[in-house]
């Protein structure tokens, strides 16, 4: 029964044409070993240069995105965030996606759902200009990045970006976001 | 000491900034946890060197492999404050170094490039 479980949890995975899954807690850490290991099986693999790094590149905003704002979390006595959320890369018609699950507050459900769809409404040129603007921008207030990194991942993501929300309870909602590469 | 130097880490660039004879580089990745912690200190320490330079030459190498979008952000600040340090009336030479086949890692550059009019801007494939 113990395997049987298992196995249908890994079945159901290679269903969603998922690869690579991790799902729990989150540290800037494994942000670093996940990474290696992503960008040594991408190197194993036939996708040529730059779309491994675009994937490397793609999967470092998301789980950063992750780590940063997730408000599933908890500090530990070092003042180390474990931000829980999910992360997966797979492949579907012929691209590589990377995915990335996080709970969010409404507020910043709602300041998402503005963000990227401004993002998804913009072109090449656009989401340039966008980029541009926002690096010479201030960064948001307790931000420990720039606040860019939705746009970057739209611009590296050649095959498109989706994202959706699904409500948990009155105040949260389940955020993910997926990138085609 | 006038070179303030640092070694890289798996995700932190080699940091070799000499204040004597005026010759920058950051090499390698980029994307530390806070990109703040990082780069503050050499970069407000190169802030007050750069401001107080007159009829200086300065080269400025960036030879990444990788960077965050958070970098991103720190290199548009680098690129503007060499910008001004050239329309001060000193000479900055800004070279952009990639992976000859890393073409994200050029058009990035390129990008950056357009930022600059009184610095010289140069691409250098290795």
């Amino acid at each position: 029964m113990l395997a049987e479980n298992m196995l249908q949890f890994r079945n159901q995975l290679q269903a969603h044409n998922i690869s690579f899954c991790y799902s729990g807690f989150m540290t800037e850490d494994l942000l670093v070993g996940i990474g290696n290991t992503i960008r040594k099986k991408l190197e194993m693999s036939e996708l040529d240069k730059k779309r491994c790094k675009t994937v490397f590149s793609v999967f470092v905003e998301q789980m950063q995105n992750v780590i940063r704002y997730s408000s599933e979390r908890e500090t530990h006595t070092d003042n180390t965030d474990l931000s829980f959320g999910i992360v997966a890369v797979g492949e579907d018609a012929g691209r590589v996606f990377v995915t990335c699950s996080n709970v969010v507050d409404n507020a910043s459900a709602c300041s998402l759902k503005s963000v990227l769809g401004k993002i998804k409404s913009l072109d090449k040129d656009g989401l340039k200009a966008l980029w541009k603007e926002t690096l010479k921008g201030d960064s948001p207030e307790g931000s420990k990045g720039a606040g860019v990194g939705f746009i970057d991942i739209a611009r590296k993501a050649d095959g498109g970006i989706e994202y959706d929300f699904a409500p948990i309870d009155g105040g949260r909602s389940f955020f993910t976001i997926k990138a085609f590469i | 000491m006038s070179i303030l130097r640092i070694e890289s880490t798996q995700r932190t660039p080699e940091v070799i900034f000499d204040f004597a004879n005026n010759v920058f580089h950051l090499r390698g990745e980029s994307y530390p946890e806070d990109v703040k912690e990082f780069y503050g200190q050499p970069i407000g320490r190169l802030e007050g060197h750069l401001e107080g330079l007159t009829n200086a030459e300065i080269r400025f190498t960036f030879e990444f492999v990788y960077f965050n979008s958070s970098t991103a952000k720190i290199l548009m600040n680098l690129f503007d404050m060499l910008e001004e340090t050239a329309a001060r009336g000193n000479t900055v030479l800004v070279v952009w170094a990639y992976e000859k086949d890393d073409d994200n890692m050029e058009e990035l550059g390129e990008e950056f490039g357009e930022e600059l009019s009184r610095a010289t801007f140069s691409m250098l494939a290795v």
